[in-house]
Protein backbone atom coordinates (compact mmCIF):
# COMPACT_ATOMS: atom_id res chain seq x y z
CA UNK A 1 0.00 0.00 0.00
CA UNK A 2 2.62 2.29 -0.98
CA UNK A 3 0.71 5.16 -2.48
CA UNK A 4 2.25 8.10 -4.16
CA UNK A 5 0.29 11.09 -3.16
CA UNK A 6 0.73 14.31 -5.02
CA UNK A 7 0.67 17.07 -2.58
CA UNK A 8 -1.78 19.84 -3.43
CA UNK A 9 -0.25 22.89 -4.95
CA UNK A 10 0.01 25.75 -2.65
CA UNK A 11 -2.40 28.60 -3.35
CA UNK A 12 0.46 30.97 -3.98
CA UNK A 13 1.97 28.75 -6.65
CA UNK A 14 -1.34 28.30 -8.54
CA UNK A 15 -1.92 32.03 -9.02
CA UNK A 16 0.55 32.65 -11.87
CA UNK A 17 -0.94 29.75 -13.83
CA UNK A 18 -4.46 31.05 -13.33
CA UNK A 19 -3.39 34.47 -14.34
CA UNK A 20 -1.84 33.17 -17.54
CA UNK A 21 -5.01 31.20 -18.39
CA UNK A 22 -7.26 34.14 -17.66
CA UNK A 23 -5.08 36.45 -19.74
CA UNK A 24 -5.19 33.98 -22.64
CA UNK A 25 -8.98 33.75 -22.33
CA UNK A 26 -9.30 37.51 -22.22
CA UNK A 27 -7.23 37.84 -25.38
CA UNK A 28 -9.32 35.14 -27.04
CA UNK A 29 -12.58 36.86 -26.11
CA UNK A 30 -11.28 40.20 -27.31
CA UNK A 31 -10.27 38.71 -30.63
CA UNK A 32 -13.63 37.06 -30.95
CA UNK A 33 -15.44 40.31 -30.39
CA UNK A 34 -13.13 42.28 -32.65
CA UNK A 35 -13.45 40.02 -35.65
CA UNK A 36 -17.10 40.78 -36.52
CA UNK A 37 -16.47 44.43 -35.83
CA UNK A 38 -13.65 44.37 -38.33
CA UNK A 39 -15.90 42.66 -40.87
CA UNK A 40 -18.48 45.37 -40.44
CA UNK A 41 -15.91 48.07 -40.98
CA UNK A 42 -14.75 46.32 -44.14
CA UNK A 43 -18.26 46.35 -45.48
CA UNK A 44 -18.73 49.96 -44.44
CA UNK A 45 -15.44 50.96 -46.03
CA UNK A 46 -16.40 52.06 -49.54
CA UNK A 47 -12.91 51.71 -50.97
CA UNK A 48 -12.89 47.95 -50.39
CA UNK A 49 -13.46 45.93 -53.56
CA UNK A 50 -16.23 43.49 -54.32
CA UNK A 51 -16.18 41.09 -57.23
CA UNK A 52 -18.22 38.30 -58.76
CA UNK A 53 -18.28 36.22 -61.92
CA UNK A 54 -20.65 37.55 -64.56
CA UNK A 55 -21.56 37.31 -68.21
CA UNK A 56 -21.72 40.62 -70.02
CA UNK A 57 -24.71 40.44 -72.35
CA UNK A 58 -24.52 43.90 -73.87
CA UNK A 59 -23.84 47.59 -73.48
CA UNK A 60 -21.10 47.96 -70.87
CA UNK A 61 -18.46 50.40 -72.14
CA UNK A 62 -16.39 48.65 -74.83
CA UNK A 63 -16.70 45.15 -73.43
CA UNK A 64 -17.50 42.37 -75.88
CA UNK A 65 -21.09 41.14 -75.89
CA UNK A 66 -21.79 37.70 -74.41
CA UNK A 67 -18.39 37.52 -72.75
CA UNK A 68 -17.66 36.04 -69.36
CA UNK A 69 -15.48 37.79 -66.82
CA UNK A 70 -15.33 39.39 -63.42
CA UNK A 71 -17.65 42.19 -62.42
CA UNK A 72 -16.14 44.17 -59.59
CA UNK A 73 -16.76 47.30 -57.63
CA UNK A 74 -13.41 48.98 -57.10
CA UNK A 75 -13.14 52.32 -55.40
CA UNK A 76 -15.37 54.72 -57.28
CA UNK A 77 -15.87 52.61 -60.37
CA UNK A 78 -17.61 49.50 -61.60
CA UNK A 79 -15.32 47.29 -63.63
CA UNK A 80 -15.85 44.35 -65.92
CA UNK A 81 -12.75 42.40 -66.78
CA UNK A 82 -12.69 39.60 -69.31
CA UNK A 83 -10.23 36.81 -68.73
CA UNK A 84 -6.76 38.08 -69.54
CA UNK A 85 -7.92 41.39 -70.96
CA UNK A 86 -7.81 44.92 -69.54
CA UNK A 87 -10.97 45.83 -67.67
CA UNK A 88 -13.65 48.24 -68.81
CA UNK A 89 -14.65 50.81 -66.20
CA UNK A 90 -17.63 53.02 -65.55
CA UNK A 91 -17.68 55.48 -62.69
CA UNK A 92 -20.31 54.62 -60.10
CA UNK A 93 -21.29 58.28 -59.92
CA UNK A 94 -22.46 58.01 -63.54
CA UNK A 95 -24.75 55.04 -62.82
CA UNK A 96 -28.30 56.33 -62.71
CA UNK A 97 -30.29 53.23 -62.01
CA UNK A 98 -29.97 49.54 -61.29
CA UNK A 99 -32.61 46.92 -62.06
CA UNK A 100 -32.66 43.35 -60.99
CA UNK A 101 -34.42 40.57 -62.85
CA UNK A 102 -34.39 36.80 -63.10
CA UNK A 103 -34.47 34.48 -66.04
CA UNK A 104 -34.36 30.76 -66.61
CA UNK A 105 -31.96 29.76 -69.35
CA UNK A 106 -30.75 26.60 -71.02
CA UNK A 107 -27.22 25.62 -70.07
CA UNK A 108 -24.44 24.43 -72.34
CA UNK A 109 -24.61 27.07 -75.03
CA UNK A 110 -24.33 26.27 -78.71
CA UNK A 111 -22.53 22.89 -78.40
CA UNK A 112 -25.23 21.60 -76.10
CA UNK A 113 -27.97 22.93 -78.39
CA UNK A 114 -26.41 21.16 -81.38
CA UNK A 115 -26.04 17.99 -79.37
CA UNK A 116 -29.66 18.10 -78.29
CA UNK A 117 -30.78 18.69 -81.85
CA UNK A 118 -28.77 15.73 -83.08
CA UNK A 119 -29.98 13.37 -80.35
CA UNK A 120 -32.36 10.72 -81.78
CA UNK A 121 -35.94 9.97 -80.68
CA UNK A 122 -36.41 13.39 -79.14
CA UNK A 123 -33.79 12.72 -76.52
CA UNK A 124 -32.63 16.31 -76.76
CA UNK A 125 -36.01 17.55 -75.60
CA UNK A 126 -35.86 15.37 -72.53
CA UNK A 127 -32.40 16.75 -71.76
CA UNK A 128 -33.77 20.29 -72.21
CA UNK A 129 -36.35 19.58 -69.51
CA UNK A 130 -33.58 19.36 -66.94
CA UNK A 131 -30.73 21.35 -68.49
CA UNK A 132 -31.78 24.78 -67.39
CA UNK A 133 -30.62 27.16 -64.72
CA UNK A 134 -31.99 30.25 -63.03
CA UNK A 135 -29.93 33.41 -63.44
CA UNK A 136 -30.08 36.95 -62.16
CA UNK A 137 -29.99 39.74 -64.71
CA UNK A 138 -28.55 43.02 -63.60
CA UNK A 139 -29.49 45.97 -65.78
CA UNK A 140 -27.60 49.22 -65.35
CA UNK A 141 -28.41 52.62 -66.74
CA UNK A 142 -25.54 55.07 -66.87
CA UNK A 143 -24.55 58.23 -68.69
CA UNK A 144 -21.38 59.11 -70.59
CA UNK A 145 -19.43 62.37 -70.54
CA UNK A 146 -21.95 63.95 -72.95
CA UNK A 147 -24.94 62.85 -70.83
CA UNK A 148 -25.87 60.26 -73.43
CA UNK A 149 -27.77 57.37 -71.86
CA UNK A 150 -26.22 53.91 -71.95
CA UNK A 151 -27.60 50.60 -70.78
CA UNK A 152 -25.76 47.46 -69.79
CA UNK A 153 -27.02 43.99 -68.97
CA UNK A 154 -25.14 41.38 -66.96
CA UNK A 155 -26.10 37.81 -66.23
CA UNK A 156 -25.07 36.53 -62.82
CA UNK A 157 -25.48 33.42 -60.74
CA UNK A 158 -28.70 33.45 -58.77
CA UNK A 159 -28.33 35.58 -55.66
CA UNK A 160 -25.26 37.48 -56.86
CA UNK A 161 -27.27 40.22 -58.56
CA UNK A 162 -28.74 41.27 -55.24
CA UNK A 163 -25.23 41.56 -53.76
CA UNK A 164 -23.96 43.75 -56.60
CA UNK A 165 -27.02 45.93 -56.38
CA UNK A 166 -26.62 46.34 -52.61
CA UNK A 167 -22.96 47.18 -53.08
CA UNK A 168 -23.88 49.86 -55.61
CA UNK A 169 -26.58 51.25 -53.34
CA UNK A 170 -24.03 51.41 -50.50
CA UNK A 171 -21.85 53.50 -52.77
CA UNK A 172 -24.56 56.02 -53.49
CA UNK A 173 -26.42 54.73 -56.54
CA UNK A 174 -30.07 55.69 -56.38
CA UNK A 175 -32.66 53.16 -57.42
CA UNK A 176 -36.00 54.05 -58.92
CA UNK A 177 -39.18 52.76 -57.35
CA UNK A 178 -40.06 50.40 -60.22
CA UNK A 179 -38.04 47.27 -60.44
CA UNK A 180 -37.31 44.93 -63.28
CA UNK A 181 -39.83 42.17 -63.59
CA UNK A 182 -38.61 38.67 -64.20
CA UNK A 183 -39.43 37.55 -67.70
CA UNK A 184 -42.77 35.88 -67.47
CA UNK A 185 -43.12 32.45 -68.89
CA UNK A 186 -45.72 32.24 -71.58
CA UNK A 187 -47.34 29.23 -69.95
CA UNK A 188 -50.63 30.98 -69.68
CA UNK A 189 -50.25 32.25 -73.20
CA UNK A 190 -50.41 35.73 -71.85
CA UNK A 191 -50.29 38.37 -74.50
CA UNK A 192 -49.88 42.01 -73.72
CA UNK A 193 -51.17 44.56 -76.10
CA UNK A 194 -50.81 48.27 -76.01
CA UNK A 195 -53.81 49.73 -77.77
CA UNK B 1 -22.87 37.36 -150.66
CA UNK B 2 -19.52 38.73 -149.74
CA UNK B 3 -20.71 42.34 -149.93
CA UNK B 4 -23.81 41.61 -147.85
CA UNK B 5 -21.65 40.01 -145.15
CA UNK B 6 -19.40 43.03 -145.19
CA UNK B 7 -22.41 45.36 -144.94
CA UNK B 8 -23.73 43.38 -142.01
CA UNK B 9 -20.48 43.56 -140.13
CA UNK B 10 -20.23 47.30 -140.80
CA UNK B 11 -23.78 47.81 -139.58
CA UNK B 12 -23.02 45.79 -136.46
CA UNK B 13 -19.94 47.83 -135.80
CA UNK B 14 -21.84 51.09 -136.24
CA UNK B 15 -24.53 49.86 -133.87
CA UNK B 16 -21.90 48.93 -131.29
CA UNK B 17 -20.24 52.32 -131.56
CA UNK B 18 -23.61 54.05 -131.32
CA UNK B 19 -24.50 52.09 -128.18
CA UNK B 20 -21.12 52.80 -126.62
CA UNK B 21 -21.47 56.50 -127.30
CA UNK B 22 -25.08 56.67 -126.20
CA UNK B 23 -24.60 54.93 -122.84
CA UNK B 24 -22.26 57.45 -121.24
CA UNK B 25 -24.48 60.25 -122.55
CA UNK B 26 -27.52 58.71 -120.91
CA UNK B 27 -25.85 58.33 -117.51
CA UNK B 28 -24.99 62.00 -117.09
CA UNK B 29 -28.54 62.70 -118.14
CA UNK B 30 -29.85 60.47 -115.39
CA UNK B 31 -27.69 62.01 -112.71
CA UNK B 32 -28.67 65.42 -113.90
CA UNK B 33 -32.32 64.55 -113.53
CA UNK B 34 -31.69 63.08 -110.12
CA UNK B 35 -29.88 66.21 -109.09
CA UNK B 36 -32.69 68.42 -110.23
CA UNK B 37 -35.42 66.30 -108.64
CA UNK B 38 -33.57 65.62 -105.40
CA UNK B 39 -32.09 69.03 -105.01
CA UNK B 40 -34.99 71.25 -106.10
CA UNK B 41 -32.62 74.16 -106.03
CA UNK B 42 -31.49 73.52 -102.44
CA UNK B 43 -28.23 71.93 -101.39
CA UNK B 44 -28.37 68.39 -99.97
CA UNK B 45 -28.34 68.37 -96.18
CA UNK B 46 -26.80 65.72 -93.97
CA UNK B 47 -29.17 64.27 -91.39
CA UNK B 48 -28.13 62.69 -88.14
CA UNK B 49 -30.25 60.49 -85.94
CA UNK B 50 -30.82 60.39 -82.20
CA UNK B 51 -32.11 57.14 -80.77
CA UNK B 52 -34.62 57.80 -78.01
CA UNK B 53 -35.28 55.52 -75.08
CA UNK B 54 -37.93 52.88 -75.60
CA UNK B 55 -41.40 53.70 -74.38
CA UNK B 56 -43.03 50.55 -72.93
CA UNK B 57 -46.51 52.09 -73.16
CA UNK B 58 -48.93 50.35 -70.84
CA UNK B 59 -47.10 47.04 -71.00
CA UNK B 60 -45.09 45.57 -68.15
CA UNK B 61 -42.07 45.02 -70.34
CA UNK B 62 -38.97 44.09 -68.34
CA UNK B 63 -36.49 46.95 -68.10
CA UNK B 64 -33.76 44.71 -69.46
CA UNK B 65 -35.80 44.38 -72.67
CA UNK B 66 -36.19 48.15 -72.99
CA UNK B 67 -32.48 48.68 -72.49
CA UNK B 68 -31.64 45.84 -74.88
CA UNK B 69 -33.85 47.32 -77.64
CA UNK B 70 -32.30 50.75 -77.13
CA UNK B 71 -28.71 49.49 -77.15
CA UNK B 72 -29.29 47.23 -80.14
CA UNK B 73 -30.88 50.11 -82.07
CA UNK B 74 -27.82 52.28 -81.49
CA UNK B 75 -25.59 49.42 -82.64
CA UNK B 76 -27.66 48.62 -85.73
CA UNK B 77 -27.83 52.26 -86.86
CA UNK B 78 -24.08 52.54 -86.51
CA UNK B 79 -23.66 49.32 -88.46
CA UNK B 80 -25.84 50.39 -91.39
CA UNK B 81 -23.87 53.65 -91.79
CA UNK B 82 -27.04 55.22 -93.10
CA UNK B 83 -26.66 58.30 -90.96
CA UNK B 84 -23.31 60.03 -90.52
CA UNK B 85 -23.86 60.45 -86.79
CA UNK B 86 -25.88 58.37 -84.36
CA UNK B 87 -26.60 59.99 -81.01
CA UNK B 88 -27.93 58.53 -77.81
CA UNK B 89 -30.85 59.85 -75.82
CA UNK B 90 -29.88 62.84 -73.69
CA UNK B 91 -26.66 63.53 -75.61
CA UNK B 92 -25.74 67.20 -75.20
CA UNK B 93 -23.92 67.28 -78.54
CA UNK B 94 -27.24 67.11 -80.39
CA UNK B 95 -27.84 70.79 -79.65
CA UNK B 96 -25.01 71.61 -82.04
CA UNK B 97 -26.38 69.41 -84.81
CA UNK B 98 -28.60 71.41 -87.22
CA UNK B 99 -30.35 68.50 -88.97
CA UNK B 100 -31.46 65.92 -86.51
CA UNK B 101 -34.03 63.17 -86.73
CA UNK B 102 -35.23 61.57 -83.50
CA UNK B 103 -36.22 57.91 -83.42
CA UNK B 104 -39.10 57.25 -81.08
CA UNK B 105 -39.97 53.63 -80.30
CA UNK B 106 -43.16 52.60 -78.58
CA UNK B 107 -43.90 49.00 -77.70
CA UNK B 108 -47.34 47.99 -78.92
CA UNK B 109 -47.42 44.27 -78.34
CA UNK B 110 -45.32 41.91 -76.30
CA UNK B 111 -45.65 38.17 -75.99
CA UNK B 112 -43.29 36.87 -73.32
CA UNK B 113 -41.73 33.58 -74.27
CA UNK B 114 -39.63 30.94 -72.60
CA UNK B 115 -36.29 29.58 -73.70
CA UNK B 116 -36.97 26.31 -71.90
CA UNK B 117 -40.31 25.88 -73.57
CA UNK B 118 -38.77 26.54 -76.97
CA UNK B 119 -36.09 23.97 -76.26
CA UNK B 120 -38.57 21.32 -75.20
CA UNK B 121 -41.43 21.86 -77.62
CA UNK B 122 -39.81 23.80 -80.50
CA UNK B 123 -43.17 25.14 -81.68
CA UNK B 124 -44.22 27.13 -78.62
CA UNK B 125 -42.58 29.59 -76.28
CA UNK B 126 -41.68 32.24 -78.84
CA UNK B 127 -40.91 35.73 -77.59
CA UNK B 128 -42.55 38.33 -79.81
CA UNK B 129 -42.28 42.09 -79.86
CA UNK B 130 -44.18 44.61 -81.97
CA UNK B 131 -43.18 48.25 -81.84
CA UNK B 132 -44.18 51.47 -83.54
CA UNK B 133 -41.12 53.32 -84.77
CA UNK B 134 -41.34 56.99 -85.63
CA UNK B 135 -38.72 59.26 -87.08
CA UNK B 136 -39.40 62.82 -86.06
CA UNK B 137 -37.75 66.11 -86.79
CA UNK B 138 -36.68 68.36 -83.95
CA UNK B 139 -39.98 70.22 -84.30
CA UNK B 140 -41.92 67.02 -83.79
CA UNK B 141 -42.94 66.49 -87.42
CA UNK B 142 -43.31 62.81 -88.24
CA UNK B 143 -41.06 61.90 -91.14
CA UNK B 144 -41.60 58.17 -91.09
CA UNK B 145 -43.78 55.78 -89.14
CA UNK B 146 -43.59 52.02 -89.27
CA UNK B 147 -44.77 49.06 -87.25
CA UNK B 148 -41.98 46.53 -86.90
CA UNK B 149 -41.86 43.03 -85.43
CA UNK B 150 -39.07 41.14 -83.77
CA UNK B 151 -39.14 37.65 -82.33
CA UNK B 152 -37.18 34.60 -81.33
CA UNK B 153 -38.87 31.32 -82.26
CA UNK B 154 -36.45 28.44 -81.98
CA UNK B 155 -32.97 28.93 -80.59
CA UNK B 156 -31.48 31.61 -78.42
CA UNK B 157 -32.36 33.61 -75.35
CA UNK B 158 -35.39 35.84 -75.02
CA UNK B 159 -33.23 38.93 -75.42
CA UNK B 160 -32.42 37.86 -78.97
CA UNK B 161 -35.89 39.11 -79.91
CA UNK B 162 -34.67 42.64 -79.18
CA UNK B 163 -31.68 42.16 -81.46
CA UNK B 164 -33.88 40.94 -84.30
CA UNK B 165 -36.29 43.80 -83.70
CA UNK B 166 -33.54 46.43 -83.82
CA UNK B 167 -32.17 44.91 -87.01
CA UNK B 168 -35.61 44.98 -88.60
CA UNK B 169 -36.15 48.62 -87.60
CA UNK B 170 -32.80 49.68 -89.06
CA UNK B 171 -33.52 47.70 -92.23
CA UNK B 172 -37.01 49.16 -92.60
CA UNK B 173 -35.71 52.70 -92.25
CA UNK B 174 -32.97 52.02 -94.76
CA UNK B 175 -35.46 50.64 -97.26
CA UNK B 176 -37.71 53.65 -96.75
CA UNK B 177 -35.15 55.85 -98.54
CA UNK B 178 -34.50 57.81 -95.36
CA UNK B 179 -30.85 58.63 -95.57
CA UNK B 180 -28.26 60.88 -94.11
CA UNK B 181 -28.51 63.16 -97.14
CA UNK B 182 -31.51 64.72 -98.82
CA UNK B 183 -34.67 66.33 -97.60
CA UNK B 184 -36.75 64.47 -95.03
CA UNK B 185 -39.90 66.28 -96.25
CA UNK B 186 -39.68 64.25 -99.44
CA UNK B 187 -39.94 61.14 -97.32
CA UNK B 188 -43.32 62.20 -95.98
CA UNK B 189 -44.83 61.23 -99.29
CA UNK B 190 -43.79 57.64 -98.67
CA UNK B 191 -45.85 54.99 -96.98
CA UNK B 192 -46.76 55.92 -93.42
Amino acid sequence: MNRFVVPPMPRQARRPQLRAVSRFLAVLICCGLAAPAQQITQRGNTSASFSTRATHLLGFANARNNSTGTLSVQGDSLQFQQNGKPGEKVKIALVRDVFLGAESKQVGGLPMTLGKTAAPFGGGRVVSLFAHKQYDTLTLEYVDADEGIHGAIFQLTKGQGELVRNELIARGVTISSHQDQPTKESAAGARHENK
Amino acid sequence: MKTSKCNLSIAGLIALVAITLALPRQLPGQTGAAKSSGGNGTSATRWSVQVGQVDPGNLDLAYSFQIAIYENLVEEFKKTKQFPQVFRDGDLKTSEVPNLLVLKTTVEKYTPGSENRRAVTTVSGATKLTVRSQLLTREGKVVLERTVNGDVRFFGSNLRATQNLARNIAKTIKQSQVSGSGQPTAILTGQL
